[in-house]
C-alpha cells in the first residue's frame, strides 16, 4: 500500500480514459459548435464550399427569422407546457405522497397499474386519445394537450416523487401530529415543506415533458390551434432538403433546446435517485 | 417553568387521583390479528414517577408507548390520562409529548421554529409569549447559542435535546420517550441520561422512556416495567426487579452479566428436600423447602454472578475459562459439567494462569423456577 | 386516484374495442373482428416494418456501452465530474426534434459540414444521399438515436457507480486484484440491477420511439425505417385508419412486454432488499 509503483502501462491507461473521455466530448461538442456558428451565418453563405466553424459574413438574419416565426408557437409551447405542470403537479404529489407514506387497501394493486403506465409505450394510445378528444371537443384546444399529456408525465412523476417520500424519515408525520397536527396539516406544513426541492424538480420535469413532447402535440392540434413550436420546427424540416435556410433552422434549435436544458440541469439529480437502484 | 401553566396541571391533578396515566387489558395486534404487538397490559403510573419499559426487541413496550400517544389505536382495553379517556383521541388531543428514537427535527426549520412549533399549532400564544417559553426551555437543556441554526448542523445529542426542548415547551401530562438516545455514542448517552432524570425530578411530570438497554432502565426508572413477548413480566423498582425476578425471564434479562441458570431435579429424600444438578447436590433448609410445597421434578437453578463464590472449598470444581476484567471486578467464566457460568469477584483476587476453582453458592441467594418460568423459590 | 386509472386506462380499453373495427377519424364505423390483425400479420410490409423496430431497438445496446465507458470515466474525476457529465447530458436534455434537426443539417448531403468534409478529402465521391437507401437510413437513424438517448443510462449508473463504497476496492486491492478483476468482481456485479433496469427502461422507450426517426426519413425509403411506432403514426395520421393503428400498437406492446415484466420483476426485488 505505502509503495504504489507506477508502471508504463499506469500510463497507458490514463491516457487511454482522456482520450475516450475528450472523443465523448467531441461527439457532443463539436455538432453543437456548428449548430452555433451556423445560426450566425447569412442564407448566402450556404452555397459556399468547404467546412469552417467562424461564419465567414456573421449576420443575425437568422436569429431575427427564427423569432419571428416563433412567437406564436412558443406562446403555445409555454402555456401547454406549464398547464400540464400544475395540472399533473396536483394530481401527482399527493398521489405520490399517498403511495409513499400510507397503507390502504389494493395500494400495491393500483400502483402497479400505474407503474406499467410509465413502461407502457404510450405512442399506443394516440388512435383511442385522438379519436376520444374529437369526440368530447378536446380537439385541438389547450385543455386538450393538458389532460392528454399526464398519461404520461404522472406516472413518471408519481414514481419518482413515491420514492423520494418513502425516504423521509419514519416518524415524520408523527411527530408532527403529536405536537398539534392532523394528518392534513403535517403533510402541508411539515412534509411538503420538506419535500419542495424534490416537488420543484419533478415539476420542471413535467414541464419539460410538456414542451419536448411531439407526437400527441402533432396529432390533436392543427394550424388552427394551439401547436406548439416542436411541432412547428418538425414540419419546416419535412419534405425539403435543396433550399432550407439551414442558419435559421439552427437558430430555432437553440431557442427551444435551451428551457429544457437548463430545466433539466437542476432536476437531475432527482432522477438519478429514483432510478439509483443497487 | 412557566409558572402559569404550572399551576393549572397542579388544580387538575388535585381534582384527579392520584394515578395520572392508566392503561386497562389493552390489547394490539397488527396485520388482522396475526401479529399480537401487547395484550393484557394493565399498568397504572403517578404524577411525577419515572417509568422504563424495557424489554428486547419486538416484546411490545413500543407499541405499548404508542398507543398512549395516541400513534396507535388499541384493539381492546383503553388508556386514561388524569382520569380522562383517551384511548381514541387524535395525538394532538392528548396533552402528551414524544421524543422519537431517530431524531425527527423537522429539517426545514430552524431548532426555534422546531421548539415552537408545537405552541404554533395548537397555542394562541403571542409572538413574545412563545418566544419567551423558547428561551427557557433552551436555557434549561444549554442550547441558547443553538437556537438559529439548522437541525443538519448539529450533532446527535444536540439534536435529540432539542426534541427534548420541543417537548418541554408543550408542559405536557406526560413525556413518552422511545428509545432516544439509542443513536448516541455510549458516552454521551450516559451523560444524556443523567441529564434526563434530573430534568424530570426538577419538572416532576410522569415520564415513560422505552429502552431495549437493561442498564439503562435499573439507572433511570423509579419503576420498571419487564416486557416479553408483548406482556408484562415484572413490575416493580429496580432493586426489586433485580433481587426479586418474578420468572425466569426477568432472571435473565436483567442483570449483567446475567444471571447463571442451571436445570436441576428437585427431589424429596429422606433428610429433606435436595437440588441435584449434573455436577452437584444442594440440601434445602426446612424452612425453604416448606416455601416449594412439595414441588417436585425438573427446575432452573438461577444465581447471580456475585452470589458465586470461588475459592478452595466449595460443592462443585470448575474449569476456568477466561478472566474478563471489568474495573474493580473480574468477570470468571468457567464451565462445570457441560455448564457455562459466570461469576464476579473482586479484581485480582483469581490468577489469570489458575486453570480450574472451587465454586460455593449461598443457599438464601438462589431463585428456583418452575418449567414454565414461574418464580418457585 | 381512481380518476386517475380512469385516464390512463380508459383510452386502452377503448383502443381494444376500435381496433376490432375499421374506424376512420370521421364516418362510418364497420365492425370487422380480427380483420385488422389478420391484415397485418399476412401484410409484408408489416415484418420490414418489425425488423427496422428491432434494428432501431439494438440502439440500446450501443447506448449502454458509451454510457458505461462514459461513466465509468468521469465517476473518479475530482474536479470536473459535474461539468463534465452535465454536457455528457445535453443531447438527451435537447427535445428530440431538435436534435434530430441538427443531425439533419450536420448530415445533410449537400450542405451538412460532415459529408462535406468526407467529400473534399476525397473519401467520398459524392455526396452521400443516405435518405435514399434503406440500410443507410436505418443505420443513421439508429445511430442518432443512440446519441440522442445515452446519456439517459449514463445517469442511471453513474448515480450507482458513485454509490459503491470505496472501501470495496481497497478491499479488492488488498487481496491483490488488478483493474480488470476489481471492474469484473467488484463494478459489475454491483451495476447488475442498475444495467437491467436501464436496459429495459431504454429497450421499452427505443421501441416505441416515433418523433426522431420519423422526422429525419419520414419512414422511407418505401417502409425500411417505418418502426412500428411509424407505422402506427402513419395509419392513425395519414391514413386515418384508427382501428388498425392500434393494432399495430398492439404487437408493439406485445414486443415490449417481455420487457416490461423484466423491469418489473428487477424492481420488486430491489424493493425487497431495500426492506431487509
Amino acid at each position: 500500500m505505502t509503495h504504489n509503483t507506477v508502471k508504463a502501462s499506469d500510463y497507458a491507461f490514463t491516457l487511454l480514459r482522456y482520450l475516450t473521455l475528450f472523443g465523448l466530448l467531441g461527439t457532443i461538442l463539436i455538432p453543437l459548435a456548428f449548430v452555433i456558428s451556423v445560426s450566425f451565418r447569412p442564407p448566402e453563405e450556404f452555397f459556399t464550399s468547404g467546412v469552417y466553424l467562424i461564419p465567414k459574413n456573421p449576420s443575425l438574419e437568422a436569429w431575427e427569422q427564427a423569432l419571428r416565426f416563433l412567437v406564436e408557437p412558443l406562446k403555445n409551447s409555454l402555456l401547454i407546457a406549464s398547464g400540464t405542470t400544475i395540472v399533473s403537479m396536483l394530481i401527482a404529489v399527493p398521489g405520490a405522497y399517498v403511495f409513499g407514506r400510507k397503507e390502504f387497501p389494493g395500494k400495491d394493486i393500483i400502483y402497479y397499474a400505474l407503474f406499467v403506465s410509465l413502461l407502457f409505450p404510450h405512442i399506443l394510445l394516440i388512435a383511442p386519445i385522438t379519436d376520444i378528444w374529437f369526440e368530447i371537443k378536446l380537439y385541438n384546444t389547450v385543455i386538450g394537450m393538458w389532460l392528454a399529456l399526464q398519461v404520461f408525465v404522472i406516472p413518471f412523476m408519481i414514481y419518482i416523487l413515491r420514492d423520494y417520500f418513502e425516504k423521509l424519515p419514519q416518524n415524520l408525520e408523527e411527530a408532527a401530529q403529536i405536537y398539534g397536527c392532523t394528518e392534513f396539516t403535517a403533510f402541508v406544513r411539515v412534509v411538503l415543506p420538506i419535500a419542495m426541492p424534490a416537488v420543484v424538480a419533478v415539476a420542471f420535469l413535467a414541464f419539460l415533458i410538456g414542451w419536448n413532447e411531439f407526437l400527441f402535440a402533432n396529432m390533436l392540434t392543427s394550424g388552427q390551434g394551439p401547436r406548439p413550436a416542436i411541432v412547428e420546427l418538425f414540419l419546416l424540416t419535412q419534405g425539403t432538403s435543396g433550399n432550407v435556410y439551414w442558419g435559421r433552422l439552427m437558430a430555432i434549435t437553440l431557442v427551444l433546446g435551451t428551457p429544457p436544458t437548463v430545466l433539466y440541469l437542476f432536476a437531475r439529480s432527482y432522477l438519478g435517485q429514483a432510478f439509483n437502484i443497487t | 417553568m412557566p409558572p402559569k401553566a404550572a399551576q393549572e396541571t397542579d388544580k387538575q391533578s388535585k381534582s384527579s387521583p392520584s394515578t395520572h396515566v392508566l392503561i386497562e387489558d389493552m390489547r394490539k395486534t397488527f396485520d388482522d390479528g396475526s401479529i399480537v404487538a401487547c395484550q393484557d397490559i394493565n399498568l397504572s403510573i403517578n404524577e411525577d414517577e419515572f417509568v422504563v419499559f424495557v424489554g428486547p426487541s419486538g416484546c411490545g413496550k413500543t407499541t405499548t408507548l404508542r398507543c398512549i400517544a395516541g400513534l396507535e389505536i388499541p384493539d381492546s382495553g383503553h388508556v386514561e390520562i388524569q382520569g380522562r379517556e383517551v384511548t381514541h383521541l387524535k395525538p394532538k388531543d392528548r396533552d402528551v409529548a414524544f421524543v422519537f428514537q431517530d431524531i425527527t427535527l423537522f429539517p426545514h426549520m430552524t431548532v426555534r421554529q422546531n421548539i415552537q412549533f408545537g405552541l404554533d399549532m395548537k397555542t394562541s400564544l403571542s409572538g413574545s409569549e412563545k418566544e419567551e417559553k423558547v428561551r427557557e426551555v433552551a436555557q434549561m437543556l444549554g442550547i441558547e447559542e443553538l437556537l438559529d441554526r439548522q437541525p443538519s448542523a448539529l450533532s446527535g445529542g444536540q439534536q435529540q435535546r432539542v426534541s427534548l426542548g420541543r417537548a418541554m415547551v408543550m408542559d405536557p401530562s406526560a413525556f413518552l420517550l422511545d428509545e432516544p438516545f439509542s443513536a448516541l455514542d455510549a458516552n454521551l448517552r450516559d451523560r444524556m441520561r443523567i441529564e434526563v432524570k434530573k430534568l424530570q425530578q426538577k419538572l416532576n411530570k410522569s415520564m415513560i422512556f422505552v429502552t431495549h438497554d437493561q442498564e439503562e432502565a435499573m439507572t433511570l426508572g423509579d419503576k420498571i416495567v419487564v416486557m416479553n413477548d408483548g406482556r408484562i413480566q415484572q413490575i416493580g423498582s429496580p432493586y426489586e426487579i433485580y433481587n426479586e425476578p418474578a420468572n425466569h425471564f426477568v432472571a435473565q434479562f436483567i442483570g449483567s452479566p446475567s444471571t447463571n441458570l442451571m436445570p436441576c431435579t428437585l427431589e424429596a429424600g429422606r433428610d429433606g428436600i435436595s437440588i441435584s444438578s449434573g455436577f452437584f447436590e444442594l440440601e434445602l433448609p426446612p424452612d425453604l423447602a416448606d416455601q416449594i410445597n412439595g414441588y417436585e421434578g425438573r427446575v432452573d437453578l438461577g444465581v447471580r454472578p456475585e452470589h458465586l463464590e470461588l475459592g478452595e472449598d466449595g460443592i462443585f470444581e470448575a474449569d476456568i475459562q477466561v478472566v474478563e476484567p471489568h474495573g474493580s471486578r473480574d468477570a470468571v467464566y468457567l464451565t462445570a459439567g457441560d455448564r457455562e457460568l459466570v461469576a464476579v469477584v473482586d479484581a485480582g483476587v483469581i490468577p489469570q494462569d489458575r486453570d480450574t476453582i472451587q465454586v460455593d453458592m449461598d443457599i438464601d441467594k438462589i431463585w428456583l423456577f418452575k418449567e414454565s418460568g414461574e418464580r418457585l423459590l | 386516484m381512481l380518476a386517475l386509472l380512469l385516464i390512463l386506462w380508459l383510452p386502452f380499453t377503448r383502443g381494444i374495442w376500435m381496433s376490432l373495427h375499421e374506424w376512420p377519424v370521421v364516418g362510418e364505423r364497420t365492425f370487422i373482428g380480427f380483420d385488422n390483425y389478420e391484415f397485418l400479420l399476412g401484410w409484408d410490409t408489416f415484418y420490414i416494418s418489425i425488423k427496422a423496430t428491432i434494428i432501431y431497438g439494438l440502439s440500446t445496446v450501443l447506448q449502454l456501452v458509451i454510457a458505461l465507458v462514459a461513466a465509468l470515466l468521469i465517476v473518479n474525476q475530482k474536479w470536473f465530474k459535474n461539468f463534465t457529465s452535465s454536457l455528457f447530458l445535453l443531447p438527451y436534455t435537447l427535445p428530440p426534434v431538435v436534435s434530430g434537426t441538427v443531425w439533419l443539417y450536420l448530415l445533410d448531403p449537400n450542405f451538412g459540414p460532415i459529408l462535406t468534409a468526407l467529400t473534399d478529402y476525397g473519401l467520398l465521391e459524392n455526396g452521400l444521399f443516405w435518405r435514399s437507401s434503406g440500410d443507410l437510413a436505418i443505420t443513421v437513424i439508429t445511430l442518432v438515436g443512440a446519441w440522442t438517448f445515452w446519456p439517459f443510462m449514463f445517469i442511471i449508473i453513474l448515480a450507482t457507480l458513485q454509490s459503491i463504497p470505496e472501501e470495496h476496492y481497497e478491499a479488492a486491492k488488498i487481496y491483490g486484484a488488478n483493474r480488470v478483476q476489481r471492474f469484473l468482481k467488484v463494478t459489475l456485479p454491483q451495476l447488475k440491477s442498475a444495467i437491467i433496469v436501464a436496459v429495459t427502461l431504454r429497450t421499452i422507450w427505443n421501441l416505441s420511439k416515433v418523433a426522431q426517426p420519423l422526422q429525419m426519413t419520414g419512414g422511407g425509403p418505401g417502409y425500411d425505417t417505418s418502426v412500428l411506432g411509424i407505422l402506427l403514426y402513419r395509419f392513425a395520421s395519414d391514413n386515418g385508419r384508427m382501428g388498425l393503428s392500434f393494432a399495430v400498437g398492439i404487437f408493439l406492446l406485445l414486443l415490449t412486454s417481455v420487457f416490461i415484466v423484466v423491469f418489473i420483476r428487477e424492481n420488486r426485488r430491489s424493493q425487497q432488499t431495500e426492506l431487509k
